[in-house]
């Protein structure tokens, strides 16, 4: 097997990811894959990240000097195995870096929709809310490794 | 010092305020012999004079008296990005840089706004066929000006006088003039695609007669690198361009390995330089090399010129000598910061500090290491005091996804809040903050416009001899690099030094307080507290024979501005906004 752009120990990153991502998903009866959010929701919170995040985290999200990115492999190397309760509420209480929590709940909650479809998770029929605890039971999980964002594989 | 306030209402209705009314009747252009030997109540350089001391030769407020400082007056700058303002005064006025190109001249006596240059808003000077930057130049970058810009875009630390004009980097990479007499633009010059990452956040400096600029954001992988040029004060022709990354098949090109050139990262020169017009060199230094792990970058190589001090012709931009402070930097360990030029024993040498505390001095003609002080604080590397030469401890070499224990944290022990020199006792006063980390480096994906720093997972904690403090003002005996006293606080040190002929050392912490300490012993005499963290760039001036301290407040900025407060003294709190400018004096006679 040849691997290509990435490492291999990104490779065996992305099987570990595989590994933790069927566990998860075995685990919880809210998965991350099923469509956690809305496409609107995803549009509302990317207006509202140009607005609040761009100027730091980039338009593409990409980070600049002094924040990370919120893409791809950096996205999941942080954020991998904890739930999207953890990651909203690093958001809410922390974003944006001067004037934490000085956003609406609903601002946040789009945010937060438009970074999961910037991360290739599918949209789905229901708006993301962060009442009753409800993302704390979803865990962040990467795709299955042959749809994998990290890396392109060409198998001989 | 006169204003002349002129019947402009032509140009009022086409700002759309009437504030901008007046202009400096009685501006006197600004040589380059002025640069060199300014007048004591001037500062027309960001640290005051083009070495870069941070040091005032007025003594009228001096460690008898600075207990009666009063403030005479405050003026709210704006609140769209972060403040770290360094701002200028020449003749009375001072030129206050603000977040997001505002930039305002003010009566520096009592506070009255003269002019205000607004991006976008205020028109040209007459005569000049420049246009102001709009979104079809700026691509992705164009952002409303109403918008809060945060830690990367709007960060206008410093600007520069020159002739007959105000100098500014802009956030969206690009160098303009504006006329210092009316604050109406004069001339706007792309350097970078901003689409590409490109943006500034340190000013230029004047240097025989050229404007030399370094630019920010070079963490994106693109089909360039980093850079510092060289324009034409009075049209912002570019002279000359210099990269602070070694391109393939240049010399130097090989301590990159075999990575091509889209994937040599970093070296931004984020930090204005100094000047010494005798030998005709400017000192500028360079950021580390992105992604900030060598395992994540691809390369074990010394990566120059990346954590290096350049000395640059200011006439050509040719590179004279480097010296490479961190060869291959693995930790986001920057040693881009402010230059001192300062001779010892006849000598003429530089003095650096980067993140990791440690001292460095250098023979500014050769680039020689003369000697390397290493505080004790950190837990990377060992130096040797004589050669200069780095070795990293065992295990402290980042591997992907194992966690290494390391101080300082990745804030660093340093940053752009600049040290201060004094004559008087032949010292350097060097804010720092205290911190450690449990450092996870990450990867990140090698395709044109990812790269970036690379994600770490952090976890922060004080610093085993900090015993709680954050903040520490740090003294340091020159030549001996010996600590002569420390001042320490539960807040993050927040501001640059500034040192003053009256015996003083003025500074401010994160948590709203302003201090003049003795700097001969450390002891306060003097403190006040602002609307919100002491932020920027302190200054002294004399306006009809009075002396005034300007302290900056402001929010905004990275790590200590932030996080580490956040995570370390969480009990500390501050107001979200409150940019501003606060002025003091000792009472009128």
């Amino acid at each position: 097997m040849r691997i290509k752009a990435c490492s291999r120990k990104a490779f065996s990153l992305a099987v570990t990811m595989l590994i933790v991502n069927v566990v998860s998903v075995a685990q919880s009866d809210d998965s991350i894959w099923s469509g956690v959010f809305t496409a609107q929701q995803a549009v509302r919170g990317a207006a509202d990240y140009s607005t609040n995040c761009a100027s730091c985290h980039s338009v593409d999200l990409r980070g600049n000097s002094n924040t990370p990115s919120l893409l791809g492999m950096s996205f999941m190397f942080i954020w991998e195995g904890r739930s999207l309760g953890e990651l909203y509420t690093k958001m809410r209480d922390e974003m944006p870096s001067d004037r934490p929590g000085s956003l609406s709940t609903q601002s946040y909650e789009d945010m937060l929709a438009y970074l999961l479809q910037s991360n290739q998770f599918p949209a789905g029929e229901k708006e993301l809310k962060a009442s009753a605890g409800m993302l704390d039971r979803i865990s962040i999980t990467s795709k299955p490794l042959t749809d994998s964002i990290c890396c392109r594989l060409d198998i001989d | 010092m006169k204003t002349k306030i002129e019947n402009c209402l032509a140009v009022a209705l086409l700002v759309g305020s009437t504030a901008v009314a007046a202009q400096i009747s009685d501006y006197q252009s600004v040589t380059e012999e002025l640069l060199r030997s300014p007048s004591s109540g001037d500062w027309l350089s960001w640290r005051g004079t083009q070495a870069g001391w941070g040091y005032s030769a007025l003594d009228q407020i001096n460690s008898e008296n600075v207990g009666q400082l009063q403030l005479i007056w405050s003026w709210a700058m704006d609140d769209t990005g972060a403040g770290e303002a360094a701002p200028l005064i020449h003749d009375g006025v001072m030129f206050l840089p603000g977040p997001r190109g505002v930039i305002q001249a003010l009566n520096a006596a009592n506070g009255d706004l003269i002019w205000e240059y607004r991006p976008g808003i205020t028109p040209t000077i007459e005569g000049s066929n420049a246009v102001a930057l709009g979104p079809d130049q700026l691509g992705t970058a164009a952002m409303p000006t109403t918008a809060f810009a945060g830690v990367g875009r709007g960060v206008q630390k410093n600007i520069a006088i020159f002739g007959d004009m105000i100098y500014a980097a802009t956030e969206n990479a690009s160098i303009r003039a504006i006329d210092a007499r009316s604050g109406l633009l004069v001339w706007e010059t792309p350097v970078a695609d901003p689409a590409l990452g490109y943006y500034y956040t340190a000013g230029p400096i004047v240097a025989n007669g050229t404007l030399v600029t370094g630019i920010n954001g070079c963490e994106r992988y693109k089909d360039d690198v980093c850079f510092i040029t060289g324009h034409d004060p009075l049209t912002g022709e570019e002279r000359w361009r210099t990269d602070t990354v070694a391109r393939p098949g240049t010399p130097g090109g090989d301590t990159w390995g075999d990575l091509p050139l889209r994937f040599r990262a970093g070296s931004d020169a984020w930090i204005a330089g100094s000047y010494d017009p005798e030998a005709n060199l400017v000192y500028w230094g360079t950021a580390q090399a992105k992604p900030w792990a060598r395992a994540v970058r691809g390369t074990s190589g010394d990566a120059l010129y990346t954590n290096s001090t350049l000395a640059l012709n200011p006439d050509t931009g040719e590179m004279v000598w480097y010296y490479q402070h961190l060869p291959g930097e693995t930790h986001d360990m920057d040693e881009v910061f402010e230059t001192v030029l300062v001779d010892v024993d006849g000598r003429q040498s530089l003095f650096k500090m980067g993140k990791l505390a440690i001292l460095w001095q250098l023979d500014r003609i050769s680039g020689e290491i003369i000697k390397a002080t290493d505080v004790g604080y950190q837990t990377i590397v060992n130096v040797n005091p004589v050669t200069g030469a780095i070795t990293y401890r065992d295990g402290l070499l980042p591997r992907i996804g194992e966690q290494i224990d390391m101080c300082p944290s990745t804030s660093g022990f340093k940053s752009w809040r600049a040290m201060a020199y004094s004559p008087q006792t032949s010292a350097m006063y060097i804010p720092i903050t205290l911190n450690c980390e449990l450092a996870t480096f990450g990867p990140t994906e090698q395709v044109l416009g990812g790269g970036g720093t690379g994600p770490v997972r952090r976890i922060n904690y004080p610093h085993p001899q900090s015993n709680g403090n954050l903040g520490e003002l740090l003294v340091l005996d020159i030549p001996s690099g010996e600590v002569k006293w420390r001042y320490r606080s539960r807040a993050p040190i927040n501001t640059a030094a500034l040192t003053t002929a009256g015996g003083l050392v003025f500074f401010g912490d994160w948590d709203r307080r302003m201090f003049a300490l003795d700097a001969e012993n450390g002891d306060i005499l003097w403190q006040t507290r602002v609307t919100t963290s002491a932020q920027g760039f302190p200054i002294s001036y004399m306006v009809d024979g009075r002396q005034f301290i300007a302290l900056p407040a402001a929010t905004g900025g990275a790590s200590w501005s932030s996080m580490l407060p956040r995570d370390l003294a969480p009990e500390l709190v501050r107001p979200r906004n409150g940019n501003s400018m606060h002025v003091f004096a000792l009472p009128a006679p």
